[in-house]
């Protein structure tokens, strides 16, 4: 490691009290300031103060208490600047979700469910994909959602016609149901997943 | 004088309990459409019926029932292995919703909850009975299980409110009004009070819940013990029992016990079987940093009588290695050649914090020091690999036998199907809906 200039190791000390300043809300003593800076004596943390009571960086209030004058904000400052190409790492990724974040709105009414058949094939949904179900989620026209119709278990586009709801398939083998007696819908699907392998 | 309030203040704190009905049967009625309405019962692996749903009830079965009982008097009823992760998964997800309420939530058990609603009438525009009535819808709407609850000033008089409208409902009692409800409930119904309370009380002539509510404090305090003071107190609406909010991170016993299916008379099989008990009670006891002083072995035979012996040990612990040779002894003493077994179990009990074990003089340290370097590795793998992923040689020949054979399709739908990058050990935290589209 090459040798530190004086400046650069009046900085690392500066640092170090900025340190312990937001860690415990108060300025250290010379003692504290001995240990954190690895000093010999007190006499060298009295040293210290003195330098940096001349630069403005903190000063002394009457009883020789230590106040912090450019030291210690309070504001966190985004990263280090450095030479070089900055990485990207902390600042770029804190913003960003997992993937269940964006494909679960609300966890706790989100059910799988494993496709068998082929009537929604042209909405991208295939026999043996898994799709996300969320139960609590009012369905809408246009939401593709799994119902009941008439005793019989579905998923299909959700489609409404003047005041009624029929179901229509996205396969031209099949035609739109209108349901005779009832319609329950038991979810609305919001996603689905195919794993290759 | 009956008629008379026990309190006149409506609700100077409000406490809901809540309890799912007929919970195990209602979740698989909630996966599987097509079920509801029909009769279901779970328990199918071990032989006898572990719930319900009320249609099966309507028709008589009842908890417990063996299954060719159940076959005999309903025999459209549609019997199911236990699926115990799908359980689980609702249940955490009907604590989640409750906390969106109110963040006093206690979960009581697999199945129920305390909720202090107190104060919560203004951010939500309403009464105690809106807030908790969309407390039950939600829970509905979303995961497709209804439950039953009440709401009054004492966890005790809640509990009474969710027993008195069952299923789906929902029942509020206001201090004004214990008297009505107490005065035609036998006190042997209120929770707490047990078969012998119930025969002093009514040495007293004390029959109902409002006799015992109603007696005076100073005759309540010569003849009944703290427990049932409180309840006392409770039933009178003077709220004693809090809303414990914090998870359980705390057991004063752990137990693990396992039916298997046929019965087995095979000494080393049945000893494999305690073995795999005494692994899962020694993991989840170390998952709570925790060591036994007292280990507790039985084994229950075809008839359901059981046997057992409780083994103090010399020094807390929660290794399996350090304690299968105590197991090896009890199992010794209570196994009897011949015999048909169907279940085994574990108890771990008085519990301590781990790191307060104090080492005796005569402990090999460094035997102490590699036994923890060992279960921690262990359970290091665990946690990536799942479970049992290395286990005792002595739990090995529990494999000789599936945990239950005879009948197809005893294993749960949700391990017999697993999608692509689950195995038998992981599966993905989201319950699956079995519907045919």
């Amino acid at each position: 490691m090459p040798r530190r200039t004086p400046k650069e190791e009046l900085q690392s000390r500066v640092r170090e009290i900025e340190r312990f300043y937001h860690k415990n809300g108060r300025m250290p003593s010379y003692a504290e300031i001995g240990d954190l800076l690895g000093f010999r004596s007190k006499d060298s943390s009295f040293k210290l103060v003195g330098k940096l009571e001349k630069l403005k960086i903190i000063i002394r209030d009457k009883k020789g208490r230590l106040i912090p004058k450019s030291l210690g904000m309070p504001v966190k400052v985004l990263g280090t600047v450095e030479a070089g190409f900055p990485s990207p790492a902390e600042e770029e990724l804190t913003d960003t979700i997992s993937l269940d974040d964006l494909l679960i709105k609300n966890r706790e009414a989100t059910f799988l469910l494993k496709v068998s058949g082929d009537s929604m094939k042209d909405a991208g949904i295939m026999p043996g994909d898994m799709v996300i179900v969320d139960r609590g989620m009012t369905p809408k026209s246009g939401h593709i959602v799994i119902a009941q119709v008439d005793g019989e278990w579905t998923m299909k586009y959700l489609e409404k016609r003047g005041d009624a709801f029929y179901l229509v398939a996205a396969n031209v083998k099949y035609k739109p149901i209108l349901p005779k007696s009832e319609l329950k819908i038991a979810g609305v699907v919001t996603a689905v997943v195919r794993k290759y392998m | 004088m009956d008629n008379q309030p026990l309190t006149i203040s409506s609700f100077p704190q409000a406490i809901m309990h809540i309890d799912v009905d007929a919970f195990f049967a209602s979740c698989e009625q909630a996966i599987h459409p097509e079920l509801k309405g029909r009769p279901v019962i779970t328990g199918r692996e071990r032989g006898i019926v572990a719930a319900a749903s009320y249609e099966a009830k309507a028709r008589g079965v009842q908890r417990g029932m063996r299954l060719f009982e159940v076959r005999k008097i309903c025999p459209d009823c549609i019997i199911l292995p236990s699926d115990y992760e799908t359980y689980s998964l609702f249940s955490v997800r009907m604590f989640e919703i409750l906390r969106r309420f109110s963040p006093d939530v206690e979960e009581y058990s697999i199945d129920e909850a305390f909720v202090d609603l107190t104060g919560l009438r203004r951010s939500f525009h309403g009464s105690y009975e809106s807030i908790a009535e969309n407390m039950r819808r939600t829970i509905e709407a979303e995961l497709g299980i209804t439950v039953s609850a009440g709401v009054s000033l004492s966890k005790v008089l809640a509990k009474i409110g969710s027993k008195h409208n069952k299923p789906n409902g929902l029942t509020v009692i206001p201090g004004r009004e214990i008297h009505v409800y107490l005065e035609k409930l036998p006190v042997e119904k209120v929770w707490g009070i047990g078969a012998n309370t119930t025969a002093f009380l009514k040495k007293h002539g004390i029959v109902t819940a409002l006799q015992f509510a109603k007696r005076e404090e100073d005759w309540v305090a010569r003849y009944l013990s703290k427990p049932y003071r409180e309840i006392w107190h409770e039933l009178n609406g003077r709220s004693v029992y809090p809303v414990v909010t914090e998870t359980k991170n705390s057991y004063q016993s752990i137990s693990k016990a396992k039916t298997f299916t046929p019965a087995s008379t095979d000494e080393a099989f049945v000893f494999a079987q305690l073995s795999k008990n005494l692994e899962n009670a020694c993991i989840k006891a170390r998952r709570y940093r925790l060591a036994a002083t007292r280990l507790v072995i039985f084994l229950r035979k075809q008839d359901f009588t059981s046997e057992g012996v409780e083994i103090r040990l010399n020094k807390p612990s929660s290794y399996p290695l350090e304690l299968f040779d105590l197991l090896r002894r009890g199992f010794e003493r209570v196994f009897g050649p011949g015999e048909l077994y169907r279940q085994t179990g574990v108890v771990l009990a008085g519990l301590v914090p781990e790191n307060g074990i104090q080492d005796s003089l005569f402990d090999d340290t460094a035997r102490i020091e590699k036994m923890s370097k060992i279960y921690e590795s262990l359970d290091g793998i665990s946690q990536k690999y799942g479970k049992h992923t290395i286990q005792h040689g002595a739990s090995l020949p529990a494999g000789l036998q599936a945990q239950h054979e005879g009948e197809r399709g005893d294993v749960p739908v949700r391990k017999a199907s697993l999608l692509k990058g689950e195995n038998q050990r992981q599966r993905l935290g989201m319950p699956m809906m079995h519907i045919k589209v």
